[in-house]
């Protein structure tokens, strides 16, 4: 049995503008560990290769700290490791000033069992009976069908012949220039098995063909959109003719979870979530709240957010509060011992909010009670009295 | 508000009087009628009082003199104002201000010094002169409660904001109470309000856009995604752009791919028809060629048999010739008998003529039958003849279709060279479009390159104009010159100051008369010092100073000019010294010159500096557009390499200069030219197709031909063979026997008439005998004759037939029909089986149909460069990448936006938060009453040891009444001096709150010892807070000790332990 390990998308040095700072460090960093899981699976799996089809980099010239960290792992995991097969793709194509030019200092540092796909007729004898051809993109953009471009199976061939190319499979109208893949790619150029990347999510495209053409995902997500992401594909090939197993491991350390409240219990039950500080949580709300359920919506939150003096429940929290609103009405959650000039203050934007003729006027009203109401119940928090 | 020093002339009662005030507690005091009121009076003129007013006539000098008031007072520290008013029809008001107390500088005068007063103390009282202004001395609650007589304790208690004609002073109260009067949990809420509000907006409200506020903050993230999303969305333009151009280019090839391969496919199928119609005529050619093959063979085997058929016939016929001629012969020698009787009878009777005319006939018989072969032998002859014309005629077709097919030969050889020749050219055409486009991709990298050397050069400019703009602008930077107008005043200044200074230059001569020896020294205009020693006069000359100096005893300083002049001249040198100066120190200059021309140089520099910006602007502008010039040449290079690869190894100068000479425009003529090969190319090939056909015809019907001329060749040497002489000279001869024979058988025949005759004449008895014997002999002979003629005429048929017949036998043998029926029928099969045209195909359309494809595909391999140009480009775009990141720039946009809005709203929130706490903060305020009142009530229920628990205000501070036992009572019910004593506190609180100085005029002069000394304590007390100024003739009660004053105190005594001063009015003013 020939056993490879096949991931793809691994976008190190990726950015993660949307989210807080502290947040896209921690998916950056993410994006480096995932590699010696991978690297870990592999071993124990003991696996003839490892193919990893396209976007290792999320850019052809990657800021030296990802490309150093890439180095530093591999070295790291040098002893009885299969070879490792880098394959460019459309994000980091192979160009004569990207990481994989022969003359970038990353590729002088990499270990002798790494092997990058540089040359189109890329070709390397797994065993006597198993060979693996390999095409890298050399812009982010082409129209070409690199899996078709892969050698033919020669009359009398007889070899396990596995190809690994990025592209995608999908015909969707604007999208043919993405480097596209014929789903019958596998058969028509006689492998055994077609290894591929670009998309983000698990998935046999050719369930029904005798050619497995695999998409393992990213083996961190990305985004929210990324289902069923976080994964590499363990494949085991018999012999020829017959398809080859293909199991999906996981391996990501960060769940992505987009979640709504709908009301407090929603918003409380959250915090039971098993393993809430290995998720990516984005938090959006439909509801609508008192001041004082307003304020224990922003105790909540920053329980899950973490302050500078402790960490936070959830391990990167991303807030919408724009589906937060609070109720007509409120200033009754304010204590009846106010001083007067206070009692006033209340009242007067209670007012505001029911008389206002905009919407966003009575929002900024109702912004400022709970604004007053915070300082207030902070104020109590703290010991002041009020 | 302090007051701090007070200047009276001509004031009533009073003659002058002059009053500094302490900080503290100022008890002025004196004995009754000394003027302490007319004091409190004249302060509040000073104050309020414009100086026309008829108001002051009352205060004119008893003595005469217009009334003169000098007040200096403190609004704010480092806020001192001083105002002088000349009371009177012809009066003045000056008013002075400074920082320091000591340089004071016009502010006002005139009418705009009550104005700038009232704006100053914000009293209530408005501007002199506005719509509704009393007349007299001007009146308002503060004024009231701050500057009161020691009667108007009703107006103070029963007064109010209300009446006050101006709202100054209730906001000022309001201001002052708000202060102090708000709850310290709102305090706390309004600060971090504030606070809030602050961090975001300015002090007018506007949001605060400089660095680390956070709408900046935020609007520079939005700023910096949107540009990111901007950039993205441009790339991703371009990509789309490249990609839908590629898409549009494919999208146009499939049809006109479609196009071609219908052109190709209808070419094909008229070729098809073409051919198939080329292939059926061959076949049916060649069928009839066979035919007539089999048909000539099957008619020779039928004549042979009919020839066997017809000589066996004959040769029975030739039996029975010859039984009949041996019949008629017999017939005939019976009649010849019967005929020789009857002529040996008449031969007896006319000798024997007999004998001659037998031999006649015999010999005429024998000339007939030699003439009958003779003819016979022609005859074969002219057959052979015929025979040799018809072999001739084959040959002459057989060349004439060799020539035919050596023709086609030479048309096929011509048309393939034509068409190699015209292949050849469109290659070479083909080859020069490739060199074409590569010198056109040249000279875009020469463009390309002269891009990017010109964005060098501006480069390299651009940074030499920034050095030297950096450098012009340090050079500027050091020299610090006044504005250039403010050189005409100096200059004016530098005049002035030379006039003046030769003002003081008019001259003098000193004369020392020295009473004995003596040393003094000298020194004239600021010269140098000249010691001398002697005891003689001496003369001295200056033109403006002279200083004289007698060590130890005195220093004499003479100077000319007025003292005025001399005046002059010290101010302007100050104001040279402070006006001057420090611009020339500044500038590093002792002189105005000098300044000028540094001004000068500063101006030029800052012209420099300004021709170098436009200068570098001007750069920047040129070198933006050459901003991808690298990028261009990195194409531009690559695609002109890819072309020069193509080529290879072709001789550049040589087919480049081909190209230079194509004429009107290279491509132009290149395109019209491969158009033209194309068509010449295509011609050729039809002509090829055509004269191949032509040839593979000729070639066969030679063949045929061939075959047709050696059988007439066999035919004809067969009939010839037994002329061996020559069929002329044979036939010559045979005419010429012929004739003869003729000859001799017309002679005989002559003679045979002749002889007759004489049978005739001679024989005339025997005639009848003879004729009957004639008459047998004629009719056997006629017999024997026909016989004989048939039986020769039978044997010369036959044997013209046999000669026939051996001719078609020999022509029969050498035929085979048996091959040439299979010939033949394989003739037929091979045109069975060739397919049917469709229809007729005429070469024009089958021309036509090829031009249509060769055009199609010219333009399909256009179209194909195109597409991969386009594909090239697509390898430079960003393709789903830049997609990507476009939509993540879009949502970083998004939520930069939205976080915008939410500082925006929740900055919003906080500044409407202050706002309303303010707005509720001064409607609580604005009940001055509940704010004041407490420190009223507190201080009046100590005074009254609570016996009164309360006092109570309303909003506009009127004094509703004291509480007592739970009941407010009004003030009217108080006693006099319990109301003096409210109103004092009422006093001194309000003067706390707004901290200014408040003038008790005889105030408390009818309390009680014990409330005096709570009093005191309080005076005390408050003193540290504010200015209080007493004018009292009881000093006592308000001092802490009359007995500490020394006697020979100064007018005013402070005192040590307490911040109270004692001012004698009794020295400090003098009465008319």
């Amino acid at each position: 049995v020939l056993k490879l390990l096949h991931t793809a998308d691994w976008h190190l040095g990726r950015r993660f503008p949307t989210f807080p700072e502290e947040g896209q460090k921690k998916l950056s960093r993410a994006r480096m560990d995932v590699v010696a899981r991978i690297l870990e699976v592999a071993r124990r799996n003991a696996v003839h290769a490892i193919l990893c089809a396209g976007d290792i980099f999320d850019e052809p010239n990657p800021q030296e700290d990802f490309w150093q960290g890439l180095v530093k792992i591999l070295r790291n995991h040098s002893s009885t490791q299969a070879p490792l097969f880098l394959v460019p793709g459309n994000h980091d194509p192979l160009t004569s000033d990207s990481v994989w030019a022969p003359n970038h200092p990353f590729r002088a540092q990499l270990p002798g069992w790494v092997h990058v796909v540089d040359r189109d007729d890329f070709t390397y004898e797994l065993s006597p009976s198993a060979v693996l051809y390999a095409r890298p993109c050399r812009s982010k953009a082409g129209e070409s069908d690199l899996a078709m471009a892969l050698p033919a199976r020669q009359p009398g061939d007889e070899r396990l012949r596995i190809g690994c190319v990025h592209g995608n499979t999908f015909d969707i109208e604007g999208y043919q220039t993405n480097f596209p893949i014929a789903r019958d790619a596998g058969v028509a150029r006689g492998l055994d098995y077609l290894a591929i990347g670009d998309t983000h999510s698990f998935r046999d495209v050719t369930s029904n063909l005798p050619v497995p053409t695999v998409y393992p995902g990213a083996p961190e997500p990305a985004t929210f959109d990324d289902n069923n992401a976080g994964h590499v594909a363990v494949v085991a090939m018999f012999r020829r003719g017959l398809r080859p197993r293909v199991d999906a491991e996981r391996v990501a350390f960060w769940r992505w979870r987009d979640v709504r409240c709908r009301d407090m219990n929603d918003l409380r039950d959250l915090l039971s979530t098993a393993d809430l500080d290995r998720c990516v949580l984005r938090l959006r709300f439909d509801m609508a709240v008192s001041l004082a359920e307003n304020s224990a919506v922003g105790k909540i939150l920053r329980d899950l957010r973490g302050t500078e003096a402790a960490h936070g429940r959830a391990g990167i929290l991303v807030e919408d509060r724009s589906g937060l609103r609070l109720r007509a009405g409120t200033a009754a959650d304010f204590s009846q011992n106010l001083p007067p000039v206070l009692k006033d203050t209340v009242d007067r934007l209670d007012l505001l909010i029911a008389s206002a003729p905009l919407e966003a006027e009575k929002e900024k009203a109702r912004r400022a009670l709970s604004h007053l109401f915070e300082m207030l119940a902070t104020r109590e928090a703290t010991g002041g009295g009020a | 508000m302090q007051l701090l020093r007070l200047q009276i002339n001509n004031f009533a009662a009073i003659g002058q009087a002059e009053i500094e005030f302490g900080p503290g507690l100022n008890v002025l005091h004196g004995p009754n009628d000394l003027g302490k009121s007319t004091l409190a009076e004249a302060i509040r003129m000073a104050l309020l009082l414009p100086h026309g007013s008829s108001h002051s006539q009352p205060y004119v000098a008893w003595s005469g003199g217009d009334p003169v008031v000098e007040l200096t007072f403190a609004s704010e520290p480092q806020q001192i104002w001083r105002v002088r008013k000349h009371f009177g029809k012809k009066g003045s008001s000056r008013l002075h201000f400074s920082k320091n107390g000591r340089d004071f500088e016009e502010a006002e005068q005139a009418r705009g010094v009550d104005g700038k007063l009232r704006e100053i103390l914000r009293w209530g009282i408005p501007e002199p002169g506005g719509a509704g202004a009393a007349k007299g001395l001007p009146e308002s609650f503060l004024a009231t409660v701050l500057l009161s007589t020691q009667e108007n304790v009703s107006g103070i208690l029963d007064g109010t904001l209300q009446g006050d004609l101006a709202g100054s002073g209730k906001e000022r109260i309001a201001a002052a109470l708000q202060a102090i009067a708000q709850d310290p949990l709102f305090l706390e809420l309004l600060r971090k309000t504030q606070e809030k509000r602050d961090a975001a907006y300015t002090e007018k409200g506007a949001p605060k856009t400089a660095t680390g506020s956070p709408f900046r903050e935020a609007s520079d993230r939005v700023k910096e995604a949107r540009e990111e999303k901007e950039r993205w969305q441009q790339i991703v333009g371009d990509s789309e752009g490249t990609e839908r151009r590629l898409r549009e280019l494919t999208a146009g090839r499939e049809p006109r791919q479609e196009k071609l391969a219908a052109a190709v496919a209808h070419h094909a199928s008229l070729d098809l028809l073409a051919r198939q119609t080329a292939d059926r005529l061959l076949a049916l050619d060649q069928v009839r060629t066979a035919e007539n093959e089999v048909e000539r063979i099957r008619r020779l085997i039928s004549d042979v048999e009919a020839g066997n058929a017809k000589l066996a016939e004959m040769a029975v016929h030739s039996q029975n010739s010859d039984a009949a001629v041996e019949s008629a012969k017999q017939h005939h020698a019976q009649a010849l008998a019967r005929l020789a009787q009857a002529q040996d009878a008449a031969r007896v009777e006319r000798a024997d003529p007999a004998f001659h005319n037998t031999q006649l006939l015999l010999s005429k018989n024998e000339a007939g039958q030699a003439l009958q072969k003779v003819e016979q032998n022609i005859h074969a002859i002219l057959e052979a003849k015929k025979l040799a014309g018809d072999a001739a005629q084959k040959e002459s077709e057989f060349r004439a279709e060799e020539r035919s097919a050596a023709d086609a030969a030479k048309t096929l050889a011509k048309a393939k060279a034509q068409e190699k020749e015209a292949g050849d050219q469109l290659v070479h055409c083909e080859l020069l479009k490739k060199i074409l486009d590569f010198q056109i991709a040249a000279r875009q990298v020469k463009a390309a390159q002269d891009e990017v050397a010109r964005r060098t050069q501006l480069e390299t400019r651009l940074k030499a104009a920034s050095r030297e703009q950096d450098r012009l602008i340090a050079q500027r930077s050091a020299i610090i010159v006044p504005p250039d107008r403010s050189l005409n005043a100096m200059r004016r200044l530098a005049q002035d100051l030379g006039s003046a200074r030769g003002a003081l230059n008019v001259g003098f001569v000193a004369t020392v008369v020295p009473q004995r020896s003596i040393e003094f020294t000298l020194r004239g205009d600021g010269g140098d010092i000249t010691s001398f020693t002697t005891a003689q006069p001496r003369e001295l000359a200056a033109n403006a100073s002279l200083e004289l100096t007698i060590p130890g005893v005195v220093s004499v300083r003479v100077q000319g000019g007025s003292h005025e002049a001399q005046a002059e001249v010290a101010a302007l040198e100050s104001r040279w010294e402070l006006e001057v100066e420090p611009h020339l120190k500044t500038a590093g200059v002792t002189s105005l010159e000098a300044l000028d021309a540094k001004i000068e140089e500063a101006r030029q520099l800052d012209a420099s500096i300004k021709h170098q910006e436009n200068e570098v602007r001007s750069l920047q502008q040129q070198i933006s557009p050459l901003a991808d010039a690298p990028q261009k040449l990195r194409s531009a290079t690559e695609f002109a390499d890819a072309l020069e690869h193509t080529l290879g190894n072709v001789d550049f100068a040589a087919l480049g200069a081909e190209v230079a000479t194509l004429e009107p425009g290279p491509a132009a003529k290149l395109a019209r030219n491969q158009q033209e090969l194309s068509a010449q190319a295509q011609e050729a090939r039809s002509k090829t197709t055509r004269a191949d056909q032509d040839l593979a015809i000729g070639k066969e019907r030679t063949r045929l031909l061939r075959a047709s001329l050696d059988s007439a060749n066999s035919s004809r040497d067969l009939a010839l063979e037994p002329f061996p002489q020559g069929i002329d000279a044979a036939l010559h001869a045979a005419n010429a026997q012929r004739d003869t024979l003729r000859g001799q058988l017309d002679g005989i025949t002559t003679t045979l008439a002749s002889l007759e005759k004489q049978l005739a004449e001679r024989s005339q008895q025997h005639e009848t005998a003879q004729r009957e014997a004639q008459r047998e002999v004629g009719q056997a002979a006629a017999t024997l004759d026909s016989a004989q003629k048939q039986r020769e005429s039978a044997i010369a048929r036959r044997a013209l037939e046999e000669g026939g017949l051996k001719e078609l036998t020999k022509q029969r043998d050498v035929a085979d029909l048996g091959s040439a029926e299979d010939k033949l029928r394989r003739a037929k099969d091979q045109y069975e089986r060739l397919p049917v045209p469709g229809r007729v195909v005429t070469e024009e359309e089958v021309k036509a149909a090829k031009s249509e494809v060769v055009r199609l595909q010219l333009e399909i391999d256009s179209l194909d460069k195109e597409i991969h140009r386009a594909q090239g480009a697509l390898e430079q775009v960003g393709g789903a990448v830049a997609r990507e990141r476009l939509s993540e720039a879009e949502e970083t946009l998004l939520q930069a936006t939205r976080r915008e809005q939410e500082i925006e709203t929740d900055s919003e929130a906080w500044k409407l938060l202050l706002e309303q706490m303010k707005e509720a903060d001064t409607a609580q305020a604005s009940n001055l009453g509940l704010a004041l009142g407490p420190a009223i009530a507190d201080g009046f229920t100590k005074l009254t040891r609570e016996r009164y628990q309360n006092v109570k205000l309303d909003a506009q501070l009127q004094t509703e009444g004291v509480v007592l036992a739970g009941a407010v009572r009004e003030t009217s019910r108080l006693s006099l001096g319990t109301r003096d004593q409210l109103s004092t506190i009422f006093r001194l609180s309000l003067a706390e709150y707004l901290r200014v100085a408040v003038v008790l005029d005889d105030q408390l002069v009818q309390s009680d010892d014990a409330r005096m000394q709570w009093f005191q304590n309080l005076l005390y007390e408050k003193a540290k807070l504010f200015q209080i100024i007493v004018l009292t003739c009881r000093p006592g009660d308000y001092l802490p000790s009359t007995s500490s004053i020394p006697a020979n105190s100064p007018i005013h005594f402070d005192f040590k332990d307490h911040p109270v001063r004692a001012i004698d009015l009794g020295r400090a003013l003098q009465r008319h």
